[in-house]
């Protein structure tokens, strides 16, 4: 990849006593879709807010293609964000609302007209240029909103959560737009979420972060197949997550002893496994399989079924082990039908071991 | 247990009596302003214009007028920049002895018009700017700031917060985003304030009585003329002045209430 | 996020904030000049002397021993905190229903058009409105001529005490109304609806839900009225006949004829230390939890 466009220095921001940001090292490269996940209050939106300029860090530096940003003004950047709030200005109409950026940089009434029409139209919203905001549907003025940000043609996007008020069949709609638009224009976005679909959906790679702490970066995909640790493991949902001690090891498998059984999983390059000690891995709620009988594999669990919930064509059963460990199973409705799923079954839990992500060791 | 239908007729006369109470004396004002006998009363003598052209014709009403009118844009405009810094400050930023800042810009209506009075009086014979027109603007300022401080903060509350964030975002610095954002935001509000402010300034008395020296304003001399005896001409002075200041604050309550809908229109 | 710690802190650099400073100072410089500088000065003036008709700077108790010292000082005193603290409960207990009907029997438009007609009043001049009640309340004047066709009356309504009761609530109503109505009107409605549910009587919601809860808005409305019956001349003057003078009549007399200014700033000092005695106690009480 090409240099960073952004650079993240051991940054950290500090409000008072609280800390919002702990030391923070993160390259964000040209044209690159970078999606800022976790909790509210996380310090994702304090992320965003100091690459705008919103926010002065409190230690470290800033860059913007190779640039300290620390000291440079928010109006002097060009960093334009699109708000959660979308921050349209009441009093213009959509036509002014996007010609703000260029009306502040000087460029004279007709050109910055004239452009900001050009945008409109791309964001397929010419025909209203000249009504007022208020009058506008929430799809329409999220549209405004990117138009008015895009129209100085800036290196980079930043977003704070900017489909979260909108209904939810406008957002998968949205998250269209904004891919394609991505794509295109080639230009970077950083995109602020707390959806987990949203990320994964559109970033080529997310971060997430947890009290000011980035736990984990990486492309969709990795995240969730082979979550960094435990923090990620939970947050990011649909897995199920086992702790045991170790029984024993060979050169690739190594046997755990959970509450729930005895289960074998893979031994990862390089490390070391201590008869005795404790580990927990992870098994994703898609790669589970269900059986009405007990399997051969070596990884099967009897489960009580407890309750499912469907999602289109895809099931997710909640089942209960014996010793009271809960199992996430995530399946086609077609393969449910060839078992008997009601609640108070008893299904066979089971997957292959190379289906197993042991976890790293959890952090002191 | 009683009926409520009873009750609620009850309570609407009621609420009834209580605005026949509160307009009775506006009204009667204005009927016998217009009524000819002296001892205003019923039954009503014929319709007359005379108290009107007596007042019409007396010099002394005019320059009241003229000083009321001075001194009330003049005070409208003061206390209306006040009370916007006041309210802007308090709205963007937290500061150290806030609470007691908000205080020393909220207190003044708190305190009766005679104690202003007689300390304004006291204070500008003492630094020499007494019986002065601009005397009246100084001390009407300072009882109206708070009134414009108040409505402009109720307008700024409306403001998303994220507002001038978004113009600095977009290149404008703070002094540009004062200007192109948060003035015409707030320009209901402003415009509101001017006009109750002007509304108070161009109804008060008791401070305008004690440091206008020569520079009468109206009510002064309605207060002059009240206290000789009773004259009709009041009626006619007085339905004027309930005329422009009910005007004022109709406006005022007007504006505010239409940018609301306006806003609250459904997306 | 910490969305409220994002609202106050400040983009630029924390050295000295032109901008800020250009929002903030305003007030202050005018306040000082022209609102604690002239109080300051009228409690500072309450100590100087009047020697031939001419104020001397000066740091004496002599015109605190003067007035203090004197009966029609304390008999005026005690009138006018009797005369505002009646129409405190007059106003308070007049104004409840209308608020009460407003707030939960009317429809939310019914009572914005209300607010909006009762606030007109409040910024129109209180003055003229007395003078009309002169004339209505009069001897021959409107009440009582309509009250000779029934063959009653005359009463004499003016001079009295009931006079300056009418000039007092032409001058608070409103905006006890608009406190009330307003502190009402934010109570949940779902508490009325329990406690009429495990039985409770309307009369006894009222005193034991409604008014427990809208007790600061209520005590707030009532502490309004006191300071402006208190503090105001035009009422005890006009309709109220000024026998014996309020306080405020009071210190309009010694300043206006007597030139006896400072005299003036003892009671107007008094009566600061009154009110603000008086408002202090209220709020302490709104806020007060309740004891059980």
């Amino acid at each position: 990849m090409s240099d960073p466009l952004v650079e993240l220095d051991n940054v950290v921001k500090r409000f008072g006593e609280f800390t919002a940001v702990q030391p923070m090292n993160l390259e964000i490269h040209k044209g690159e879709f970078l999606a800022l996940m976790g909790s509210s209050g996380c310090g994702k939106t304090t992320t965003l807010r100091m690459l705008a300029g919103l926010e002065k860090p409190s230690e470290g530096e800033v860059r913007l293609a190779g640039r300290v940003m620390n000291d440079v003004s928010a109006s002097d950047r060009d960093t334009p964000m699109v708000w959660q709030t979308l921050a349209l200005f009441p009093f213009l109409n959509v036509r002014e609302n996007v010609e703000f950026g260029l009306k502040m940089r000087g460029m004279a009434a007709s050109e910055r007209r004239a452009k900001a029409l050009d945008w409109l139209d791309r964001l397929g919203i010419g025909e209203f240029a000249e009504r007022d905001v208020a009058l506008l549907s929430g799809g329409q003025r999220q549209r405004v909103a990117l138009a008015r940000a895009l129209v100085t043609e800036p290196e980079i996007l930043l977003l704070d959560e900017p489909l979260s008020a909108l209904d939810a069949h406008l957002v998968i709609r949205m998250q269209g737009v904004l891919t394609k638009l991505q794509r295109e224009l080639g230009i970077t976005f950083v995109y602020v979420t707390h959806s987990q679909s949203e990320a994964f959906a559109m970033a080529d790679r997310v971060v997430i972060m947890s009290n000011g702490v980035v736990e984990q970066v990486g492309a969709p995909r990795d995240i969730y197949r082979a979550p960094a640790n435990r923090f990620v493991a939970e947050f990011v949902g649909r897995n199920n997550i086992l702790t045991g001690k170790i029984k024993s090891s060979s050169q690739k498998e190594i046997k755990v002893e959970t509450s729930a059984g005895n289960f074998t999983v893979p031994k990862g390059k390089g490390t070391t496994a201590t008869t005795g000690d404790q580990l927990s891995f992870v098994i994703a709620a898609d790669l589970v399989s269900l059986t009405g009988s007990k399997p051969k594999t070596e990884n099967a669990v009897a489960c009580e079924v407890i309750s499912e919930e469907f999602v289109g064509s895809v099931v997710t059963l909640y089942l209960e082990a014996p010793d009271g460990t809960e199992f996430k199973a995530q399946v086609q409705q077609r393969d449910l039908d060839k078992v008997n799923a009601e609640a108070g079954k008893t299904l066979w839990v089971n997957w292959a071991t190379k289906h197993a992500h042991v976890l790293p060791e959890a952090r002191a | 247990m009683m009926n409520e239908r009873a009750i609620r007729l009850f309570l609407r006369l009621y609420v009834g009596c209580i605005f026949v109470f509160v307009f009775a004396p506006i009204i009667a004002s204005m009927i016998f302003s217009f009524n000819s006998d002296r001892f205003p009363t019923i039954p009503l003598g014929s319709f007359t214009w005379h108290w009107y052209e007596t007042v019409y014709n007396d010099p002394d009403v005019w320059d009241a007028l003229r000083t009321s009118v001075i001194v009330g844009v003049s005070t409208a405009i003061l206390s209306t920049f006040i009370g916007f810094c006041t309210a802007y400050s308090d709205f963007r930023y937290n500061f150290r002895f806030k609470g007691a800042y908000l205080a020393l810009a909220l207190l003044p209506p708190t305190i009766p018009l005679v104690i202003m009075a007689l300390a304004m009086l006291a204070w500008f014979s003492r630094i020499g700017v007494s019986g002065q027109v601009w005397s009246i603007v100084m001390a009407h300022t300072v009882m109206c700031s708070p009134f414009a401080m108040a409505i402009i903060r109720l307008r700024l509350q409306q403001m998303d917060s994220n507002l001038e964030a978004a113009a600095w975002n977009l290149g404008a610095n703070q002094w540009r985003t004062m200007r192109e954002i948060v003035l015409p935001f707030a320009k209901p509000g402003i415009i509101s304030a001017l006009c109750l402010t002007a509304a108070v300034s161009f109804d008060e008395f008791a401070v305008a009585w004690f440091v206008s020296g020569l520079n009468k304003t109206i009510p002064v001399v309605v207060l002059e003329i009240v206290t000789g005896n009773i004259d009709p001409q009041v009626n006619a002075i007085g339905t004027f002045v309930f005329i422009t200041s009910m005007t004022l604050v109709i406006i005022a309550q007007i504006v505010i209430m239409t940018q609301e809908k306006k806003e609250k229109q459904p997306a | 996020m910490a969305d409220k710690k994002h609202e106050s802190t400040k983009p630029v650099k924390r050295s000295i904030d032109i901008y800020a400073l250009t929002w903030r100072m305003p007030i202050i410089i005018w306040q000082f000049l022209f609102f604690v500088g002239p109080l300051i000065f009228m409690i500072a003036m309450s100590f100087f002397l009047v020697e031939n008709y001419r104020m001397v700077e000066a740091f004496e108790m002599k015109n605190w021993v003067k007035m203090l010292g004197r009966n029609y000082f304390w008999d005026s005193y005690f009138y006018t905190l009797g005369l505002a603290s009646a129409a405190t409960v007059l106003a308070t207990v007049l104004a409840f229903p209308a608020s009460y009907a407003l707030a939960f029997k009317m429809s939310e438009t019914a009572r914005r058009w209300a607010v909006f007609f009762l606030i007109i009043p409040f910024f129109t001049s209180y003055l003229v409105r007395t003078f009309s009640w002169y004339v209505i309340l009069a001897e021959s004047g409107v009440i009582n001529a309509i009250l000779s066709y029934v063959n009653l009356g005359p009463y004499t309504m003016l001079n009295t005490k009931f006079g300056t009761m009418v000039g007092y609530m032409t001058l608070t109503l409103p905006l006890v109304i608009i406190l009330q109505t307003l502190s009402l009107s934010q109570i949940d409605r779902n508490l009325i609806g329990a406690a009429h549910n495990l039985g409770c009587g309307r009369i006894r919601t009222v005193f034991t839900v409604i008014v427990p809860l809208a007790k600061v808005g209520l005590i707030i409305g009532a502490v309004f009225c006191f300071i402006l019956s208190f503090g105001d001349f035009v009422s005890p003057y006009y309709l109220g006949g000024s026998k014996p003078p309020t306080l405020p009549i009071m210190i309009i007399d010694t300043t206006k004829s007597g030139q006896q200014w400072p005299r003036a700033a003892v009671v107007a000092v008094m009566m600061m230390v009154t009110l603000f005695s008086v408002a202090f106690a209220a709020i302490a009480l709104a806020y007060r939890k309740r004891s059980q």
